[in-house]
């Protein structure tokens, strides 16, 4: 559970380059949570999460963190626990890889938290099964001469590895084709299981839409709303006052539902449409 | 990280910032050669003038440029420091002295003359790279150097490795920031005092630094390719450097400034009370 109160900050304090880019944001995230972020591009949400575990120090009297009783506006935080509690994968995670094999890679996290090598081995192959790659092929290989998609698995195993309690991942499908898109979600949702708590930073609003329970629209460092899908994305007024896009699908819906053609305009996931056509031509389940 | 404040442009809008930079550049050249002419207490002083007023001038605050000191103050302190302790004067009785240390009344003053001439050694430059950018000073030492293609010197080349290499600077710092985040997430040690678990600590964050800087070469090579980039040959530019009239004031000026200097040291007509300041 994280819960934010209050919390601002500003870049560059004090020097010409100064700009504020939070601005008293209050949110509170349940264990459970798909919590997804969405704002335009410089809105705060990178800023936002990387407070979560610590990268950003809070400033002074500048609201708090607290993630699971752990206070990070406290002088002295106990970093080890923190982090290995909060996994967080970057954008673009696979510039981050540095070893010459992609167990060694894989264990540094765990060996970090202070896991002996066995358990840390056991924990990599554990995350690179899990990750869907095939771990005698992949163990022993270097990670620089795999493609950019098993890269990207092999650099989210490197957090899973690490057993996070709470997920952090910022715009995990930026630069896939659709079908490692679909992948790389359907991997999140495997995560989940052991990982309760999952929040997700995107633009493509229909991943949004398919897999967020609730959706914190920011817009120029402040936090528009708490909304869940239904609400945000089948109210024209909510997406017109937080600048937000419809998910591909649903605007596929509303085009459909224009023209004639008898479809629910608040479908959100690719199937809830298929379905909703099948009923609008009178298609029989077979 | 993102404490590198040496060198970084400091924007506003002052009569240094709009000067020619091949101008700037000159003035700076010409203004080192005359420190080291400095030699009496008063032509320091005096130099030191014009710097203020420069940096008055330029509108960047004070403090900020006074902050590139703080890069140079172990030379300073170790620097003045041995030369007050081995500055040896035989016409004149030490202050103080153990075994192989000597203390002089002008090995003082040689000492802080060493100091100040130090200090104003690395505010001028200071001054330089906090009014112009980075494209403006590659620009005006193309224009300088271009006599020197005669010599079949490729300054064109130069200047551009320069300007790529300046301008990949802050990318370069923010790459290093994103990684070492990344790793920081990962539980990396970089907070740890003991200093092997540091340097440690490092290797994760310079090899993916590395790699991505080969990227990025291999990427802005393709992108110059892809716009038929081939060098200098029938090149034009889009912001011609053009010197203004207060250019060449500005110039004249610090010419001016080097003649007094001179004077102060040479005193060819000796004039007494140039003499009199001579300590």
């Amino acid at each position: 559970m994280i819960e934010v109160k209050n919390l601002s900050f500003v870049y560059s304090p004090k020097t010409p380059f100064t700009t504020q880019a939070l601005f008293d944001i209050n949110l509170s995230i349940e264990t459970g949570d798909f919590f997804g972020i969405i704002g335009s591009t410089g809105a705060g949400k990178s800023t936002l999460v990387s407070h979560f575990n610590a990268l950003t120090k809070i400033q002074k009297n500048s609201g708090a963190v607290i993630v699971d009783e752990i206070d990070l506006s406290a002088k002295k935080i106990d970093l080890k626990k923190l982090r290995a509690k909060v996994g967080m994968v970057f954008q673009y995670p696979e510039h981050q890889l540095f070893a010459d094999t992609v167990l060694k890679d894989i264990m540094f996290g765990p060996k970090n938290l202070g896991i002996n090598n066995a358990e840390a081995e056991q924990r990599a192959r554990d995350a690179i099964a899990l990750v869907g790659l095939d771990c005698a092929e992949i163990a022993e290989r270097s990670p620089f001469e795999l493609s950019g998609g098993q890269k990207r698995r092999v650099a989210l195993a490197g957090v899973i590895a690490m057993h996070p309690e709470i997920l952090v991942l910022d715009e995990p499908t930026a630069g896939l084709d659709p079908k490692g898109k679909r992948e790389i979600m359907d991997l999140i949702l495997r995560i989940k299981a052991d990982c309760p708590t999952v929040v997700m930073i995107s633009h493509n609003m229909d991943e949004i839409a398919e897999y967020c329970n609730k959706i914190a629209v920011l817009r120029r460092g402040r936090v528009m709303g708490v909304f869940s899908p239904r609400e945000l994305f089948g109210s024209e007024e909510l997406l017109e006052s937080c600048g937000v896009e419809l998910p591909l699908v649903t605007e596929l819906a509303v085009k459909l539902n224009g023209l004639g053609v008898a479809v629910d305009k608040s479908v959100l996931t690719e199937n809830e449409l298929f379905e909703e056509i099948k009923k609008a031509v009178g298609v029989k389940n077979a | 990280m993102r404490d590198v404040s040496m060198g970084q442009y400091y924007p506003a809008s002052s009569p240094v910032h709009r000067a020619d930079p091949r101008f700037k550049l000159i003035i700076l050249i010409l203004y080192l050669v005359t420190v080291f002419f400095c030699d009496s207490f008063f032509s320091f002083g005096f130099m030191t003038l014009f710097v203020l007023i420069t940096i008055l001038l330029s509108r960047v605050p004070i403090l900020k440029v006074l902050k590139s000191l703080r890069l140079i103050i172990i030379i300073l302190v170790f620097t003045t420091l041995l030369m007050m302790i081995f500055y040896s004067d035989t016409t004149s009785a030490p202050l103080a002295e153990w075994g192989i240390f000597h203390i002089y009344l002008n090995g003082i003053y040689a000492a802080i003359k060493l100091g100040w001439r130090l200090m104003l050694l690395v505010l001028m430059p200071t001054v330089l790279t906090l009014t112009s950018t980075p494209t403006e000073l590659c620009d005006g030492l193309e224009s300088l150097l271009s006599p020197l293609k005669v010599l079949h010197l490729p300054v064109h080349e130069l200047a551009l490795i320069m300007s790529i290499a300046l301008r990949l600077i802050p990318s370069l710092i923010e790459e290093t920031d994103k990684i070492v985040n990344a790793q920081r997430a990962r539980g990396a040690a970089f907070e740890s005092r003991n200093p092997f678990k540091k340097i440690k600590a490092m290797i994760p964050v310079l090899i993916p630094l590395f790699v991505s800087s080969f990227r990025r070469a291999d990427e802005l090579a393709d992108a110059m390719d892809s716009r038929c980039y081939r060098g200098a040959k029938g090149r034009t530019r889009m912001k011609k450097l053009k010197a203004k009239f207060s250019d060449f004031v500005a110039l004249l000026f610090w010419c001016a400034i080097t003649v007094c200097i001179l004077f102060l040291n040479y005193n060819w007509l000796g004039w007494a009370f140039i003499t009199a300041l001579s300590l």
